[in-house]
């Protein structure tokens, strides 16, 4: 297949992107012909960039389903030997973006393809766009935020892997897909919009906060960690009523979301939240905290109250 | 992760004294099963047959398969997922919420007493269908019953088996885990097999429009994938090869008529439980085999491959 759409004026834009004083910091790449299949371009990363000259960058190889290209025959590339990327145009069929990075910045203008962060150890990625499945998938530390929709699959483990997301911090300012979080045993992730289903499927550890609503299945066959859902979800009949409590941890997780730019609704600030365990089918130590306006108009509570024994409502 | 507690349909029935069926019919879809394998015959240690056994039929609606089962149980659409999980917490012995439980249309004492039996058994056989593998939660449901059977084994020998339909799937998967390892969605780009669902399986490439050629064999994706996908096999080369015109040929730019497998064709077909039996042709047909096709477009891309590498030499050595 040819190339689909050819942006006239790479450089258009360009100005609003940065100012002069931080332009010679980046490496900026331009999107300037949309691969009509998959491109696989996990050398978009900054520790690949970090020493190479403009002549390497645009040498790089890249892999346009079997076929190898260079970086260049996608992209309009300006600047050289920095650790910070700004990407632009469309990349929704560019795969593998930042997959391993362990330091630097990347920055995309436009929506990204599957694997952005997969495995990412440091560093931070922000996209203004949207970003397909496997967001952050297996990564063990830095900061992804997305101001668009996530797919599928969000910080999770690969098929036949046992652990997801290690640690470090996911941040999605929309949607995001199903099994977001899946097998997660460390770190954090945001969703402000919706879920779709089985978020959180066997988790075993870590935060998966939930701003919207979920989709069925929420928390399936966790054995720890935690699901902070600002709405009731629909549980899972192994998911036990425990008890309405006032628990520290979460005005750390604000204070924590008020650092990042994250919105915490005014009333969520009183902190109590009625608790569910589960998934009792697996180990049981998994908890959903429903942090509702409902639960925050409930009756006595023991303040800071842990909880010890699983009863039913 | 419970991986995949198998058995051969003969062990089953010689052994198997409860056999529960999910979301499928065998009366009406697999008419020989129940007579042939795992409910009337007589076994080694089953030797009363059909009053040896206990039948358990798990279905959204009441099937003519209801009539062959001991225990009919009806479950509301779409939660297998919900009722598995029960299962799960019931047979290690921990509690579950009854009021939660309400909406899958089944009493907590129903699944006690399905789950008592479960671990009184002495050789289970779980059969999966459709409808429990093509419902909302698709993999996780396939998942949810194999873990089942997997985690039962703590009390009595259990196997889990999807009641598969149509020739030789079971043979694709077989065929491909031996060489790959994985049995289905493995991507050859990179010159080394990867795995992916969602990302590398036949539909989801089609409807992303990830693919820029199709070859469609034994299959008739146009007639069961979802309509974005199949109008993408209209906008690529699609080469179909078939021993009949299917809704695909009619999308497609060439169809290959085949001899039919299994009666005109010889070869290994893989029954369910993954049983190589070997077919003898019954009739003669005047079209080529699937394979003496595929062995034919290798030879000649082979050919093509050797003459753009001579011709490449060539232009280099003018140069």
């Amino acid at each position: 297949m040819g190339p689909e759409t050819l942006i006239s004026d790479p450089t258009a834009g360009f100005q609003d992107v940065l100012p002069d004083s931080e332009r010679a910091d980046f490496v900026q790449l331009w999107l300037k012909v949309r691969p009509g299949l998959p491109l696989e371009a996990e050398v978009l990363s900054p520790d690949v960039f970090a020493g190479l000259s403009l002549d390497e960058i645009r040498a790089l190889p890249v892999l346009l389903g079997k076929q190898k290209c260079r970086l260049d025959d996608f992209f309009e590339i300006y600047g050289e030997k920095s650790r910070r990327l700004v990407l632009h145009g469309n990349l929704a069929r560019v795969k593998r973006i930042g997959q391993g990075m362990t330091s630097g910045e990347i920055v995309i203008r436009g929506n990204s393809g599957m694997h952005l962060g997969a495995e990412m150890k440091g560093g931070s990625i922000r996209v203004y766009g949207d970003t397909a499945d496997w967001l952050g998938a297996e990564m063990t530390g830095g900061l992804i935020r997305v101001h668009g929709n996530a797919g599928g699959q969000v910080g999770a483990a690969y098929r036949g892997s046992r652990k997801g997301m290690r640690g470090g911090t996911i941040l999605v300012d929309g949607s995001a897909g199903i099994e977001a979080g899946m097998r997660m045993r460390r770190g954090l992730i945001s969703i402000q919009g919706n879920v779709g289903d089985f978020a959180g499927l066997q988790m075993c550890g870590g935060t998966l906060f939930l701003g919207g609503k979920a989709g069925i299945r929420t928390g399936a066959w966790m054995s720890r960690g935690t699901i902070v859902a600002m709405e009731q979800p629909r549980l899972l009949p192994t998911f036990l009523y425990s008890c309405t409590c006032k628990p520290v941890f979460l005005r750390l997780l604000w204070k924590q979301f008020q650092d990042l730019n994250v919105p915490v609704p005014e009333w969520a600030w009183n902190g109590l939240v009625r608790r569910y365990t589960g998934d009792t089918s697996e180990l049981g130590k998994g908890e959903i905290l429903v942090c509702d306006p409902e639960s925050n108009n409930a009756g006595p509570v023991i303040p800071g109250a842990g909880c010890s024994e699983a009863g039913l409502k | 992760m419970g991986g995949k507690p198998a058995a051969t349909l003969g062990e089953i029935k010689n052994r198997a004294d409860l056999v529960i069926f999910w979301g499928a019919n065998p009366a009406e879809c697999h008419p020989r099963h129940l007579t042939r394998y795992s409910l009337t015959p007589k076994g080694l240690f089953v030797p009363n047959g059909r009053k040896g056994r206990t039948m358990v039929l798990v279905d959204i609606r009441r099937t003519p398969s209801a009539r062959a089962a001991d225990i009919f149980l009806q479950i509301r659409p779409g939660k297998d997922f919900e009722v598995i999980t029960a299962l799960r917490a019931l047979v290690k012995g921990r509690p579950i919420n009854p009021r939660s439980l309400e909406e899958t249309g089944l009493a907590l004492e129903q699944l006690q007493d399905l789950a008592e039996r479960m671990k009184r058994a002495r050789f289970g056989a779980i059969f999966f269908g459709m409808g429990l593998t093509m419902t909302r939660g698709k993999h996780m449901n396939s998942s949810a019953i194999l873990t089942l059977g997997a985690e039962l084994n703590q009390f009595a020998h259990f196997v889990a088996m999807p009641l598969r339909g149509h020739g030789n799937v079971t043979g694709a998967d077989a065929v491909l885990t031996w060489i790959t390892s994985y049995p289905f969605g493995v991507d050859f780009s990179r010159g080394y097999p990867r795995y992916n669902p969602g990302e590398y399986t036949a539909v989801d490439l089609l409807t992303r429009g990830d693919v820029d050629a199709v070859l469609v064999l034994g299959a008739d994706p146009g007639a069961t994938m979802p309509q974005p996908a199949i109008d993408h096999l209209g906008r690529v080369p699609t080469i179909v090869l078939d021993p009949k015109v299917s809704h695909t040929s009619r999308l497609a730019r060439i169809h290959i008529t085949t001899a039919p497998t299994g009666i005109s064709a010889p070869g290994t077909i893989y029954r369910m439980d993954e049983i190589p039996l070997h077919l003898r042709p019954a009739l003669k047909s005047p079209y080529p085999t699937d394979e003496q096709v595929i062995g034919r477009i290798r030879e000649s891309v082979e050919a093509r491959i050797f003459d753009i590498r001579n011709w490449t030499g060539i232009e280099a050595s003018r140069q």
